[in-house]
């Protein structure tokens, strides 16, 4: 289990002040996303796990809400944008940096 | 003949607009070399003949799953003998415009003739949505056009586009000066705030159903209650048409074997071509219903949320929720199972997929697991409520579905340690419509008949050829099997099998199951000289009085595991594409039937 942890942590990235993780927002809480962040995570596909999710509208300056969570280590989380609703892993989620609305 | 190409997001309702617009004429096959499926089918109530060709949902041209390059390279007619589509069709989901007008403007910068069509407008405008099309169209340089696929003469103004007068010499549309996918991403909003009135949120009984189908608890909880319904379904309902099946079968050939002379083409056609044919065909009514279920759930928007709800659990034997689908439908067969795994994005979770899919127990191991434990395993209460058979054939599916688990836990534990993500659309919410089901059923019924008749038919005929000769001499005293290659193969590997207390019938009827499980049954019947279809249970006493509880045992346990099915070893031949994965998958299973036939022989033998 405690592997699992470690894999969204990215040591090499700290959060900026006034700005969260998106893994840490909570269910209900509705964000702006501020940067897609490295995630090391991902290893050699980081750069295209982050190109996919631009393509499907994780841009800055959009709106998110997080709508639910997985039973087990809150992950999967599921999150709405643009309309859409997405499940993302913690661990792309953990990309994500974003400031409360 | 022109070719259009249909091009879009996953969930925007294509394939309903490509079953619209092409009726009852679809083809489906692969793409060359790849396993991506190829649909294509000829548009009807155009004056000429056209092709429609219905390319993999993709969300953008960008990155690099199979499906997206498969449908880029089509765009640009770079697979050898397609050529390039003289007009795309664009669909977007009209209720999620931003996500597929991003797809969109990747589309424009190929610089090909389009069209957009703007689909499942009866959604939009129900949620309020109004689309100023014509705005739409000027500011995009593109014909839009609204469509309903899920109606019937939703696709009539699509159509009147389509005619060839109104195709012919179609302008490219001029691609975005700045094409970063930022300031496409902003112009879309742009064009949207200028020409869309959007209602503030999805509808609200959308977000209610999943605040409970979503939910970590009740949602995992109205998942299971869903898929017992299925297996119920999948089980019980099957029954008489299965039995329905089988009696056409019986009598066509009793009418074959009385109508021919005696001989070979008699023998040929009744006991290899209709009885080994019939043998698998039985199977089309559970697969049909299963299926329907896998449709309804899909077509409604439900199978992304158990996606969703089973991904950490899944996660912790090293797959994710994408793998539920294929391992769900394993259970009524592992050959559409393992063909369904091609939905999973990360390449060693699909290969994972398909070596571990053929242990869910699948429908065709029935008969055996019943004929024997109807004779070795009395009928007495356990704990005041389970019956002893019940609880014998339920451990054998739970000992198929924590071997998988366990086997998937070890294949990952060699790879290279870096996450793939899920980034899975959870679609919303629509009403599965009866016409689109009707087609998928069709096409699902269509492959599984196409593959009984290929390969699954040459295979029958070959274990036929193997079980008949050489024929018994006339002086012969014991069942004719005996004497054929199959016996002769079956006595030869008798000692290979003797450690595990198999008598030589228990190995021949192993050679004739690789066609298809549940012709061990009747092969037990021949080498016992009993006949079964007068009564099945002077069998099962015949079994009882010959072989010993612990041989029997390890019977089944050795049917957990074998992969003793020619056809899911040739389906993983075609979807892994690789003689060494095949080769792994066959001598895994062995060793591992080898392996628990021989545990559980010794250790019933020391304690029953």
């Amino acid at each position: 289990m405690q592997a699992l942890t470690a894999e969204y942590l990215s040591p090499d990235v700290s959060t900026p002040v006034g700005h969260l993780s998106l893994t840490e927002c909570s269910k209900g809480q509705e964000v702006i996303l501020t940067e897609l962040r490295p995630n090391a995570a991902f290893g050699e596909h980081d750069g295209a796990v982050t190109a996919r999710m631009k393509a499907l509208g994780f841009l800055p300056g959009v709106q998110l809400k997080v709508i639910g969570y997985g039973l087990f280590g809150r992950d999967p989380m599921a999150v709405q944008i643009n309309g859409t609703k997405f499940a993302l892993r913690r661990a792309e989620a953990h990309k994500l940096l974003v400031i409360p609305l | 003949m022109s070719r259009y190409a249909l091009v879009g997001n996953p969930n925007c309702g294509k394939t309903s607009l490509f079953n619209r617009l092409t009726g009852a004429n679809a083809k489906v096959a692969n793409y060359p070399g790849v396993t991506v499926e190829r649909r294509s089918g000829f548009i009807q109530g155009l004056g000429t003949r056209v092709e429609l060709i219905d390319l993999p949902g993709t969300y953008s041209l960008a990155t690099s799953s199979l499906d997206e390059q498969v449908a880029k390279d089509m765009i640009l007619g770079n697979i050898p003998g397609e050529p390039t589509p003289d007009l795309l069709i664009a669909v977007v989901d009209a209720t999620n415009l931003q996500l597929g007008l991003g797809l969109v403007f990747e589309l424009i910068a190929l610089q090909r003739p389009m069209i957009l069509v703007l689909n499942q407008m009866d959604a939009a405008r129900a949620r309020g949505l109004v689309i100023d099309t014509q705005g739409l169209a000027q500011d995009l340089g593109l014909p839009v056009i609204t469509s309903i696929a899920v109606k019937r003469d939703g696709v009539d103004e699509l159509l009147a586009a389509l005619q060839p007068d109104q195709t012919v010499g179609h302008p490219s549309p001029q691609p975005l000066a700045e094409s970063s996918i930022e300031s496409i991403h902003s112009y879309i909003q742009t064009l949207l705030a200028k020409h869309v009135h959007q209602p503030a949120s999805t509808p609200a009984w959308q977000n209610r159903l999943d605040s409970y189908v979503m939910h970590p608890i009740w949602g995992l909880a109205i998942l299971m209650g869903i898929l017992l319904v299925v297996f119920q379904a999948v089980f019980a309902w099957a029954e008489p048409f299965k039995e329905g099946i089988e009696w056409c079968v019986d009598n066509l050939k009793s009418l074959t074997q009385e109508q021919l002379p005696t001989g070979i083409l008699r023998d040929f056609l009744s006991e290899g071509i209709i009885a080994g044919v019939g043998g698998v065909l039985v199977f089309l009514p559970q697969i049909i219903i299963l299926f329907f279920f896998i449709l309804v759930l899909e077509d409604s928007g439900y199978l992304a949320r158990a996606a969703f709800l089973l991904d950490k659990p899944m996660r912790g034997i090293g797959l994710s929720g994408r793998a539920f689908i294929p391992l769900l439908s394993s259970f009524a067969c592992a050959v559409p199972g393992i063909m369904a795994t091609r939905t999973i994005g990360d390449p060693k979770e699909r290969w994972i997929s398909i070596m571990v899919a053929p242990l869910m127990t699948c429908s065709a191991r029935l008969p055996v697991y019943t004929l024997i434990i109807a004779a070795f395993i009395p009928t007495q209460t356990v704990l005041g409520i389970f019956n002893l058979q019940g609880l014998t054939l339920f451990a054998l599916y739970l000992a198929g579905v924590i071997s998988g688990a366990l086997i998937a836990w070890l294949l990952r534990k060699r790879k290279d340690g870096h996450s793939f993500p899920l980034l899975l659309e959870l679609p919303n919410y629509r009403w599965p419509m009866p016409y689109h089901l009707w087609m998928g059923l069709r096409e699902r019924a269509y492959i599984f008949l196409r593959r009984v008749g290929t390969i699954i038919l040459s295979l029958t005929v070959i274990v036929w050829f193997l079980s008949t000769y050489p024929a018994a001499p006339p002086e012969a005293n014991r069942a004719a099997i005996e004497y054929s290659f199959a016996g002769v193969i079956g006595q030869f590997i008798q000692p290979l099998f003797a450690p595990l207390g198999f008598n030589w019938q228990m190995c021949i009827a192993l050679i004739p199951a690789m066609a298809a499980r549940e012709i061990a049954v009747a092969t037990l019947a021949t080498v016992y000289a009993v006949s079964i279809e007068t009564d099945v249970s002077s069998l099962g006493a015949n079994l009882a009085a010959s072989w010993s509880l612990p041989v029997a045992l390890a019977y089944l346990a050795w049917f957990i595991y074998a992969p003793q099915c020619v056809s899911t070893i040739a389906v993983v031949r075609r979807e892994t594409n690789s003689i060494g994965s095949t080769a792994f998958f066959v001598v895994y299973l062995f060793a591992l039937a080898y392996g628990a036939a021989l545990i559980t022989y010794h250790l019933a033998r020391q304690f029953l």
